[in-house]
């Protein structure tokens, strides 16, 4: 079995490689690998049926993880993983990860495809950027969800002032505040110890992550956080140094991968394969609990486009079938809060996603950029959709049936889509409820849902 | 003629610089201009690959050996061309993703697609110290400098770059282009960037006008 320490000790010895041929070999390897396996997105299947792809496609992620292996780019280093050492590591990985403690306890198992089962969702801001003074607020917006199984916040770019730099004091005087700000707005939802999935969303060093790191402040056992890979299958000494804090310390540890569809792996087919590899890295180097998967279009920076959901979906099913490893999909909106489009986003994505094995974090909104352009409404909706789909059975062929035909509705957008509007022009401020333009906007949407098949009275 | 310009697209297309360099030979040898072999074959044809590459027909290691196979074209065009034709760059970029920050696929699509219409790049490469970028902006003298950062704690450093050029005098001599994930137009604006781009293709657009 490999061990931590095997990692670190690959890293320093490795085959000494320089950075741009290893971006260069990873696109040959994923080319190979999916004309090998025969692996081919298909525009007309977004929700594929074909399990034989599916486990095709695992082995082709397998096959290319055993060939490219890890990049470490503070040492130029390759570490290498023999199948045998691969395979071991997949079926010694948890097949749960548990949140929480005493009556907030949540329990993330494995998923199956088409697994009946509610989909565990985890609300997130992702990274929006908020102003210090409507951090809280947002972040309540999330937590009081009753549909939340656990919640985490987005993201202040400057603190009493002063920007948020990277490896700076502030960053890290920040990062406390942003933990002791999370259990804040938890209280205020009137639910104190949910668990935050993930404390640390404004720092981005592992430093200011232990300094933060504390019950008294609100980071409690039970909690988790991530450890972000470098797209393509890279890790830095940063990123060990957080594996080497968590796997000593009381929080679920989660790897979040994020490759680029089009970038140096190549296109859908290949991404897939890739992300399937990202999922291997994640369990052998940051010894995650738990696995984000946030694929990203390389120009439409959002995961709802066709060839993403399909992306995600052959993904998720070959990682549920042929492991027992406690995936989540993350969600990638292009549109922004309070538009229709969203909502066929937020529901094209949940039911692929929720059908082919993934658990839910719902969602960076506007692309993930837009100042203050995140709340609780856009994951309500996505966990809402995503619960109907498990407890109606949904199978592949009828979620791929809605997602085509909410693609119709949003994917002509995709490119220029509308960035909506703002947390405050969406919620009361005050009494952190939703307006009631985007209650009226969600419940008229419900009934055009309804009429594509998912059942909402099953909430 | 025409069948050899034909080609020299398609090779370009595909990446094969061992082709091209064999076919921008032959074509010299067969009495083409070295200047129309660049401006009407290799030129077009990396205009075609980055077109391509935004409608996703084609992906990032596709436009990567595209780009190789018109260095390699334009390398061996360099010798047939006269002492006034002898630098056929149409600029000098200076890019760099900036101190903090790990994440430069978006910056290396940047500077294939560049080098591909015919800019000279200089890659400082990522997690670039402030004061690195202000050295290279006076040792260089390019005509753009382009930054990039994928995270908000990093895409601070952009403003401390443009500060330390000002404070060195240094400003005025280069046009600021910055770009990356969580960057906006207004925010570029604010800093006093010269330049925003969307994306690798807007880039591209937005060097050729300052560099004009």
């Amino acid at each position: 079995m490999i061990r931590f320490w095997d990692v670190l000790e690959r890293a320093e010895n490795g085959k000494i490689l320089a950075e741009k041929d290893w971006d260069r070999m990873i696109g040959e390897v994923a080319a190979q690998v999916v004309s090998d396996y025969d692996i081919k997105y298909d525009p007309e299947d977004p929700v594929p049926t074909d399990d034989s792809l599916a486990d095709r496609l695992f082995e082709a992620g397998v096959e290319l993880f055993e060939k490219t292996g890890i990049y470490c780019i503070d040492t130029g280093k390759v570490l290498k993983f023999t199948k045998d050492e691969i395979m071991e590591a997949l079926e010694g990985a948890p097949e749960r990860a548990v949140y929480g403690s005493g009556n907030d306890v949540v329990e993330m198992p494995h998923r199956e495809v088409e697994d009946p089962r509610d989909p565990v969702v985890n609300f997130s801001a992702v990274g929006t950027p908020v102003t210090e003074e409507l951090f809280v607020p947002i972040c309540q917006s999330y937590a009081q969800e009753p549909i939340a199984d656990t919640f985490s916040g987005p993201l202040i770019t400057t603190y009493r002032g002063m920007p948020v730099t990277s490896g700076s004091p502030v960053e890290m005087e920040a990062g406390i505040w942003n933990v002791i700000k999370l259990r804040e707005a938890a209280r205020l939802a009137g639910r104190p110890t949910i668990p935050i999935h993930n404390f640390m969303s404004i720092a981005e060093r592992t430093d200011a992550t232990i300094a933060a790191a504390r019950p008294e402040l609100g980071a409690l056992a039970g909690d988790g956080l991530f450890v972000a890979a470098i797209a393509e299958l890279k890790v830095d000494y940063e990123r060990l140094k957080k594996v080497s804090f968590l796997i000593n310390s009381p929080y679920v540890i989660g790897g979040l991968y994020g490759p680029l569809m089009g970038g140096y792996g190549g296109g859908p087919a290949a991404t897939a394969a890739l992300l399937v590899a990202h999922h291997i890295l994640g369990v052998i180097s940051f010894r995650a609990q738990r696995h984000n998967a946030f694929p990203i279009h390389i120009h439409n920076i959002c995961n709802t486009s066709r060839d993403m959901i399909w992306l995600i979906s052959i993904t998720g099913q070959a990682l549920a079938r042929n492991t027992h490893l406690v995936t989540v999909a993350n969600a990638f909106m292009a549109s922004g809060p309070c538009t229709e489009t969203i909502i066929w986003e937020l529901a094209a994505h949940s039911v692929a996603a929720t059908v082919s094995g993934w658990h839910l974090n719902p969602c960076a909104v506007a692309k993930n950029r837009h100042p203050l352009h995140c709340s609780g409404m856009e994951p309500r909706m996505h966990a809402e959709v995503g619960h109907v789909t498990a407890r109606g059975g949904t199978t592949r062929k009828e979620a791929g049936r809605i997602v085509k035909a909410l693609l119709e509705r949003y994917e002509k957008h995709i490119s220029n889509p509308p960035i909506g509007k703002s947390f405050t022009e969406c919620y009361d401020p005050v009494s952190i409820k939703p307006k009631d333009e985007y209650i009226l906007l969600w419940e008229d949407s419900k009934k055009s849902l309804e009429d594509l098949g998912l059942k909402f009275k099953l909430l | 003629m025409n069948d050899i310009i034909l080609n020299l697209k398609k090779e370009i297309l595909r990446g094969e610089a061992t082709k091209i360099k064999e076919l921008v030979k032959k074509a010299i040898d067969q009495g083409l201009a070295p200047l129309e072999i660049l401006e009407k074959a290799l030129r077009p044809a990396m205009e075609e690959v980055g077109k391509k590459f935004e409608d996703l027909e084609i992906f990032l290691p596709d436009m990567m050996k595209a780009a190789e196979a018109m260095t390699a074209g334009t390398e061996t065009l360099r010798p047939y061309l006269g002492p006034g034709n002898a630098d056929i760059k149409k600029g000098l970029i200076l890019l760099g993703t900036v101190e903090g920050d790990v994440h430069e696929i978006g910056k290396n699509i940047v500077r294939v697609m560049l080098e591909g219409v015919g800019f000279k790049v200089i890659d400082l490469g990522y997690n670039v110290p402030v004061l690195t970028f202000v050295e290279k902006v006076k040792e260089l003298n390019p005509d753009i400098l382009g930054m990039s950062a994928l995270m908000t704690t990093t895409m601070v450093h952009m403003p401390r770059v443009i500060k330390e050029l000002q404070d060195r005098d240094l400003k005025k001599k280069v046009k600021i282009i910055v770009g990356g994930a969580p960057v906006l137009p207004d925010w570029a604006e604010k800093i006093g960037a010269d330049g925003y781009g969307e994306n690798a293709g807007e880039a591209v657009n937005l060097v050729r006008r300052l560099v004009k």
